[in-house]
């Protein structure tokens, strides 16, 4: 069949509309791909170009050279997975109960939840650093990642829930009648059937505990301790004449993981994306 | 094997009265089926007897013991769901086994049983295949199969059948009723089909609205239904009311029509309904009772009166010819013989089978008899 004119000129719209939505937003991606290109020297010039007359890749390599920075990397990773494992510990059991059980007050504790999801860090930063401190848990991978897992579990527990809620009741039933406690039936079939949503909302829950930023940034004053994400500010300090083409040259490193991650997993990450949303 | 008491079961959901205090028996061995429309507690009634709802009041007993407090899992029993609930994770063998391995069997008789349901069933091709490679109908086998491999002492249905085709879901229901011919297991089937509950059951338990309209045997509620409400439910098409006098005409007691039309009684009826003389009724009679076909038991009876109805739309069926007609002011159906040749428009004799048909009081629905 052919496709009237109507209906092609309408795709063209449509695309048209996704081009300029992703100028939009890759548009200070590439600005910052191409200042990690270039010199010192061509940093400030006035003219603006993308592609800068002198591209090199000397500011990776300045980044790579530098020892700290695997250590930020490994940092990221260690917070971000910590958190995203911590946060799936609380989740899980919560997102079930919510799922399954009618008790007083559940609408008021599920918004809750979601209203502490929509407190920033950023907001508490202050009162939050000072009970850290007193308790001592400040420059410790262990107190960030308690602070990582608090802002990571209501986000997984909404996401689980909406996964747990699309898996019929009657399974685990089931389970109960064919000689399963509750707890077995939970372990035996609802664990491996939220199998899919667990490790999405993991993947997600982990990409985002990698960009975090304010929590290490209040926390963590030690380099060696820090993560990529605030890591990348010590580029600029490193460096006394301007930093800007070093630091780009980082931050483009620092996306790496994450868009690679996102990339391999996203089929996964979709899926409880959707999950949450439809079911939910 | 067991027996199942149900005394004074209420279930509330909130505030909410959903069962109303029910009693009912089901004898060691006996298919017992809950019938009525939707939404009468059906499900309700099932879960609670299975464990999957909490009693709200009164009791359930399984073999004399009371058992409202006792976990699902230690009931001895297996349900089979209507979306079957198949654990789509574990294949068909696993799904089988699955009852007997909570249940520590050891592996060979777990594997030996397993074997045995899928020859039963006729499964055993699939046994490696996940529920989700399985059509409908081998989905239903595998769920039954899974309730019949543990061999429980009772079998808990709740409208297995309904997510099937017209022509499976007969074909499951002779299975479901050759299973129960063969092991005789006490069995407790929910559905909203009469015809099912017809079919299959020793007994049925007529709900509505929470409360048990009668219990009976499929003859009973069929030839001696307790009021209005059952008689319409049970049979296909169901039963015709029509409003009706039971008046004096030449001289003997006679059902007469708001149209004026009378049908005389049978004498048992004259001296049963002696007492309602004058009385307003509903005249009930089933379409295969008002029908041209003569059969063994009604050929020269007493009770048949001659009649002629006109014909207003004809549904051939094959076997037999379904005619919706009008008598004596409202809409009735008849069910004559297949081959007639019948038009809209004419009209056709037909006979009224007195004897098979019934009065009911118009207020309360209750079925008249001798008083
Ligand atoms: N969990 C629940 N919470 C509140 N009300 C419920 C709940 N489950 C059932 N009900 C109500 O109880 C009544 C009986 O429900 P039930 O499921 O037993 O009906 P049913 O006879 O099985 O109907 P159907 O043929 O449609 O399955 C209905 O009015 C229903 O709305
Ligand atoms: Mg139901």
């Amino acid at each position: 069949m052919r496709m009237s004119t109507k209906q092609r000129l309408g795709d063209a719209g449509t695309y048209l509309a996704y081009l300029v939505v992703c100028l939009f937003f890759a548009g200070p991606l590439l600005w910052l791909i191409s200042l990690s290109i270039r010199t010192a020297a061509e940093v400030y010039v006035s003219d603006i170009r993308l592609w800068p007359q002198n591209p090199t890749l000397d500011n990776y390599f300045s980044v790579l050279g530098n020892q700290l920075f695997p250590r930020y990397l490994w940092n990221g990773l260690l917070l971000s997975v910590a958190g995203a494992f911590g946060a799936m510990l609380f989740a899980t059991p919560a997102a079930y109960a919510l799922s399954r059980f009618e008790f007083p007050a559940k609408r008021p504790v599920m918004i809750g939840i979601l209203a502490f999801q929509m407190i920033s860090p950023l907001v508490i930063m202050v009162p939050l650093y000072r009970y850290m401190d007193r308790i001592g848990l400040t420059d410790s991978h262990f107190g960030a990642s308690m602070l990582y897992i608090a802002v990571a579990a209501p986000l997984f527990t909404w996401m689980l829930k909406g996964f747990i809620d699309g898996i019929p009741r009657s399974l685990e039933e089931a389970a109960m009648i064919d000689g399963c406690t509750r707890f077995g039936a939970f372990l035996r079939v609802i664990m491996p059937l939220s199998l899919p949503g667990l490790t999405s909302a993991f993947v997600l829950n982990a990409i985002l505990g990698w960009s975090q930023f304010i929590i290490p940034f209040i926390l963590l004053s030690k380099p060696a301790l820090q993560p990529i994400a605030v890591g990348i500010f010590n580029f600029q300090g490193t460096y006394n004449t301007t930093s800007t083409q070093v630091l780009a040259a980082a931050s483009v490193l620092s996306i790496v993981p994450a868009i690679v991650t996102f990339l391999v997993l996203q089929r996964f990450i979709i899926g409880a994306l959707t999950a949450g949303a439809v079911k939910g | 094997m067991a027996e199942v008491s149900v005394r004074k079961l209420i279930k509330r959901f909130g505030q909410f009265e959903v069962v109303h205090g029910i009693d009912f028996d089901v004898t060691d061995g006996e298919f017992m089926v809950l019938v009525g429309p939707s939404g009468c507690g059906k499900s309700t009634t099932l879960r609670m007897i299975a464990g999957l709802e909490t009693v709200s009041d009164g009791e359930i007993s399984i073999n004399g013991e009371l058992v409202n407090d006792v976990p699902p899992r230690d009931r001895d029993i297996a349900m089979v769901f209507q979306d079957y609930a198949l654990y789509p994770h574990m294949s068909v063998k696993q799904n089988l086994g699955f009852g007997l391995k909570m249940r520590d069997m050891p592996r060979a008789k777990i594997e030996e049983a397993v074997q045995r349901t899928a020859d039963i069933l006729q499964i055993r091709e699939l046994l490696d295949r996940k529920p989700k490679q399985l059509s409908g109908g081998q989905r239903q086998r595998v769920a039954i199969g899974r309730a019949i491999a543990r061999e429980p002492q009772l079998f808990l249905f709740d409208e297995p059948l309904s997510n099937l085709d017209a022509k499976l879901r007969v074909e499951m229901r002779t299975q479901i009723k050759r299973l129960h011919i063969a092991f005789n297991a006490t069995s407790i089937y929910v559905t909203h089909d009469q015809t099912e509950a017809m079919t299959l059951a020793d007994r049925i338990v007529v709900l509505r609205g929470g409360v048990i309209e009668q219990v009976g045997t499929p003859d009973q509620l069929y030839n001696h239904p307790v009021n209005r409400f059952v008689a319409g439910f049970i049979g296909s098409p169901t039963m015709n009311f029509i409003d009706a006098e039971l008046a004096e005409s030449a001289g003997e007691a006679s059902i007469v029509f708001n149209d004026g039309q009378t049908l005389p009684l049978t004498a048992a009826q004259r001296q049963s309904y002696a007492s309602h003389k004058g009385q307003k009724v509903l005249f009930g009679v089933r379409p295969e009772h008002l029908t041209n076909v003569f059969t063994a038991e009604n050929r020269g009876g007493a009770g048949l009166v001659p009649i002629e109805i006109p014909v207003e739309i004809v549904e051939p069926l094959g076997a037999d010819t379904l005619v919706f007609s009008k008598l004596g002011g409202s809409e009735i159906v008849s069910r004559v013989a297949g081959s007639a040749d019948l038009r809209p428009g004419t009209r056709i004799p037909v006979h009224v089978d007195m004897s098979r048909t019934h009065l009911f009081d118009p207020e309360t629905g209750v079925r008249l008899t001798a008083t």
